[in-house]
C-alpha cells in the first residue's frame, strides 16, 4: 500500500489504511516526564519535533473514575507487568499521552546533592552539576506551578504524619506538588480529573503541538531506524486503545524519519527493551535496572481519617535518608485497599469495615538491588529483580517506625500485612515487627520508582549512554528518561528525570548535528 | 461456561463476605465485572483470575485437611478455607488469594452501597474516551 506522507500536523490518534510517514527534525518516543520535557525544549529551539506515544491522549474529562476505570484506560498492560524475582513485585507505570505523569502523585523533590556527588564520582559531574540541575529545577518549579500542601489539601491523614513525626522530633514537611489548586480529592492513581496536577499532557505535550510539531498517540514505536551507524528516524504501528470484539487491535504502520536525531523516553522498563529490538547490542544494555520498592502500614484509628479526603500524598519525612528508606502518606482507593489489607473471608470483611478509620504510611527504601530488563518475545518486556536481604531489611525498619508514628498519632492497632505476623498488633506488641522474617515474600511491595537499563556512565562496557545521554556507538540517538539514571535517588524522581532531559535536550537543540 | 461463571462469583463472594454494617459482593456486580474482564482485559489478567479461582477449588486437602473441592465445604469451613488461603505458608497459594481478592476489590471497592455504608462518595460515570484528532 503506498504511504500517505503526511505534513506535520498538530495531533494524529489511531489510523487504519495505508501506511503514515511523517518527515520531522527530532522524533521523540514516550511523552511521561523524560519524553515531554525533552519534546517541548526541542520544539522552544524552534526545531519540528513528532512525539510518538505507545497509549492514547486522555484529557481530564476523559480519565476514568474507579480503579478498574485506571487499569484499563491508562495504566500499562492494566498493571499486570512484575518484576521478577524470588517474589513477584508489581511495578505501577502509566501507558498514556502524558506517561507516567498522569496518574503520579505529582510529589516535586529536588535531586539531593548527595546523589549529584555520587553521579559526579561516576564522572557525571560535568553536565549535570548542582548548579545547572538547581538552575534547571528553578525553572521547571516555576513552569509547572509547584506548591506547598496546605490546608485542607492535606487533612487528617496526612496531618497525623506531621503531628507523630513532631512529637519525636523528626523531620517532616508538607510535600510540594505541581497540582497548586488541587482539591484533595485522593484521585492522582486514576489521573486528576479537576485538572489541578500539570502532567505533562496538559503541559508540554499541547506546546509541542501549538509550536508546529506533531504529537501521534496510539502509536507504538517497534524500532528505531539506524543507517550506517545513524539514528535516522522510528518506525511502528497504531494501537487500537480499546478495540471492540472481533476488531483488529493494530492499525496502520507508520515512519518517522528525523533528520536531527532520535530521543528515546519510553521509561525503565521500555526503553532499553526498544533498543535491543533496534537491534543494539551493548554489553550494558538493560543492565543497572533498579527501583525504590516500598510498602505500607496501615493505622486504625478511633476516630474517623477517610484517607480518600485530601490529597493523596500530602506528608513526608527524610529522616531516616541515611538509613535509605524515606516515609510518606499515602491514600489507597478502596478498591485496592482490599488487597492489602491481609486475609480474607467473614473476620477480614470486619477488618475492611474499619477502612474510613484507616491512615496509609508507606516506607519506600533506596533498594541497593540491580536487576535486568529485557525485550519479551510475547510483548511486554521481562523484568528481573529482587530487593536483597539489606533492601528488606530497611523496609522492615521503615514498617516498624511508622507503625510507632501511628500510635504516637492516636492509632488504636495497626495492620503490618506481613506474612507470618498476626493480622493486627497493638501498641505493646511492636517488637513483632523489628523481629519479622526477612524474606521479601513475606511483604506487599510496590513498584513504582524505577530507574536504569540503559545508565549513562563513563565506562563503556558498564552504560549504555555517555553523559551527554547519546547511545554508545550510534550517532543521534538519545535515551533521555529514567532508564538513563545510574543511580536509584532516594527521593521521588520526576522532578530528576525532567531536569536531566532538558538539560540534555538543551544542549542537543544548540549543537548543529548532534554526536 | 455459566457454571464457572458461577464458581468465579461464589469465590469472589466467599473472600469479600458481608460485615456487620457493609455489604459483602454483590453477585450481579460481580458477574458483570467478569464479562467485562472477559471482553476487555489482557490474557495475562482472565488466566491468572481462572487459576487462583481453580486453586482455592482444589486446595482445601492443604488449607483443612479436607479432600474434596472448597465448594462442598460447610459454610464454617468454608470460610475457614478461605482464611487459612490467604495466610498459607505457601506463597503460590496467597499470590492466588491474592489475585482473587484484587478482582473482588475491584468491584466491591466501586459498588455505591459499599461507599455508602462507608461514608464515601460514589464514583461519577466514565466515559473511557480519548481524543481521536
Ligand atoms: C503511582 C505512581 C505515583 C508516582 N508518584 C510520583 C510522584 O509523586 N513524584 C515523582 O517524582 N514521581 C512519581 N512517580 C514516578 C514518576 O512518575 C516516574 O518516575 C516518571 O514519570 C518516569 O518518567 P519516564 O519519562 O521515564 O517514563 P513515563 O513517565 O512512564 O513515560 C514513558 C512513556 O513512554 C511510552 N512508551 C513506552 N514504550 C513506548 C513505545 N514503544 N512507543 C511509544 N511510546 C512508548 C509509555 O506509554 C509512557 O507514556 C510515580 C509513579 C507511579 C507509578
Ligand atoms: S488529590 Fe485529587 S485534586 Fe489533588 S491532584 Fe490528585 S487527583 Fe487532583
Amino acid at each position: 500500500m503506498a504511504a500517505d506522507v503526511i505534513a506535520p500536523r498538530a495531533h494524529l490518534s489511531f489510523q487504519t489504511g495505508a501506511p503514515v510517514e511523517l518527515d520531522v527534525d527530532y522524533v521523540v518516543v514516550g511523552s511521561g516526564a523524560g519524553g515531554a520535557a525533552a519534546a517541548a525544549t526541542l520544539a522552544r529551539s524552534g526545531r519540528t519535533v513528532c512525539l510518538c506515544e505507545r497509549g492514547p491522549w486522555r484529557d481530564p474529562e476523559h480519565y476514568p473514575a474507579t480503579v478498574y476505570g485506571a487499569m484499563r484506560d491508562l495504566w500499562a498492560d492494566w498493571g499486570t507487568l512484575f518484576a521478577r524475582g524470588r517474589s513477584m513485585i508489581p511495578i505501577l507505570q502509566a501507558s498514556c499521552v502524558g506517561g507516567t505523569t498522569v496518574i503520579n502523585s505529582a510529589i516535586v523533590v529536588r535531586t539531593p546533592p548527595t546523589v549529584l556527588a555520587e553521579w559526579a564520582e561516576l564522572g557525571l559531574g560535568e553536565v549535570f552539576s548542582e548548579t545547572a540541575m538547581g538552575a534547571e529545577q528553578d525553572e521547571l518549579e516555576r513552569e509547572l506551578g509547584v506548591t506547598q500542601m496546605k490546608g485542607r489539601q492535606l487533612m487528617e491523614h496526612s496531618e497525623a504524619l506531621l503531628r507523630a513525626l513532631r512529637s519525636r522530633d523528626l523531620e517532616g514537611h508538607a510535600i510540594h506538588r505541581n497540582a497548586r489548586d488541587c482539591i484533595g480529592s485522593g484521585q492522582c492513581l486514576q489521573g486528576c480529573r479537576e485538572g489541578a496536577k500539570t502532567s505533562t499532557n496538559l503541559c508540554w505535550v499541547p506546546e509541542v503541538a501549538t509550536r508546529g510539531g506533531t504529537v501521534l498517540s496510539c502509536a507504538s514505536v517497534a524500532r528505531v531506524l539506524i543507517e550506517r551507524g545513524r539514528a535516522v528516524g522510528v518506525s511502528g504501528r497504531f494501537v487500537h486503545p480499546a478495540p471492540a470484539r472481533g476488531q483488529r487491535r493494530g492499525g496502520s504502520r507508520f515512519v518517522v524519519r528525523a533528520r536531527r536525531g532520535v530521543l528515546v523516553a519510553a521509561s525503565a522498563t521500555g526503553s532499553a527493551p526498544l533498543l535491543e529490538r533496534s537491534g543494539l547490542r551493548l554489553p550494558a544494555l538493560g543492565r543497572g535496572w533498579r527501583g525504590q520498592p516500598g510498602a505500607a502500614m496501615l493505622g486504625v484509628y478511633p476516630h474517623e481519617v477517610h484517607m480518600e479526603r485530601g490529597t493523596t500524598q500530602g506528608a513526608a519525612s527524610l529522616a531516616f535518608s541515611s538509613e535509605r528508606f524515606k516515609l510518606e502518606s499515602l491514600a489507597l482507593p478502596l478498591e485496592l485497599l482490599v488487597a492489602r489489607v491481609g486475609g480474607a473471608g467473614v473476620d477480614y470483611a470486619r477488618a475492611l469495615e474499619q477502612a474510613p478509620r484507616m491512615a496509609m504510611w508507606v516506607a519506600a527504601v533506596r533498594a541497593e538491588a540491580q536487576g535486568t530488563v529485557r525485550a519479551g518475545r510475547l510483548g511486554p518486556p521481562v523484568v528481573r529483580y529482587a530487593p536483597t536481604r539489606r533492601d528488606t531489611e530497611r523496609l522492615r525498619q521503615g514498617l516498624g517506625r511508622l507503625a510507632r508514628l501511628h500510635f504516637d498519632a492516636g492509632a488504636e492497632k495497626v495492620l503490618p500485612g506481613i506474612h507470618g505476623l498476626p493480622g493486627e498488633l497493638g501498641p505493646d506488641e511492636l517488637t513483632a515487627l523489628d523481629s519479622a522474617p526477612v524474606d521479601n515474600r513475606c511483604y506487599t511491595w510496590v513498584l513504582s520508582h524505577l530507574f536504569g537499563g540503559c545508565v549513562m556512565g563513563n565506562d563503556p562496557t558498564r552504560s549504555v549512554v555517555a553523559e551527554d545521554l547519546h547511545v554508545r556507538g550510534v550517532r543521534r540517538l538519545h535515551v533521555v528518561d529514567a532508564a538513563c539514571l545510574p543511580t536509584t535517588l532516594g527521593v521521588n524522581p520526576q522532578h530528576t528525570i525532567m531536569a536531566v532531559a532538558r538539560i540534555v535536550a538543551g544542549r542537543i537543540a544548540n549543537e548543529e548535528g548532534t554526536t | 461456561m455459566r457454571w464457572w461463571r458461577r464458581r468465579l462469583v461464589g469465590v469472589m463472594a466467599c473472600a469479600l463476605p458481608a460485615g456487620a454494617t457493609t455489604p459483602g459482593i454483590d453477585p450481579d456486580r460481580c458477574a458483570e465485572l467478569i464479562e467485562r474482564l472477559r471482553c476487555e482485559a489482557p490474557l495475562l489478567i482472565r488466566f491468572s483470575l481462572h487459576a487462583s479461582v481453580a486453586v482455592f477449588l482444589l486446595s482445601p486437602l492443604v488449607t483443612v485437611g479436607r479432600p474434596c473441592p472448597a465448594s462442598w465445604l460447610s459454610a464454617e469451613n468454608l470460610d475457614r478455607h478461605t482464611a487459612r488461603m490467604a495466610r498459607h505458608p505457601s506463597y503460590l497459594l496467597r499470590q492466588a488469594m491474592l489475585m482473587i481478592k484484587t478482582v473482588a476489590g475491584l468491584c466491591w471497592g466501586a459498588d455505591p452501597a459499599v461507599r455508602r455504608a462507608l461514608g464515601m462518595e460514589p464514583y461519577p460515570a466514565e466515559t473511557g474516551e480519548w481524543r481521536r484528532m
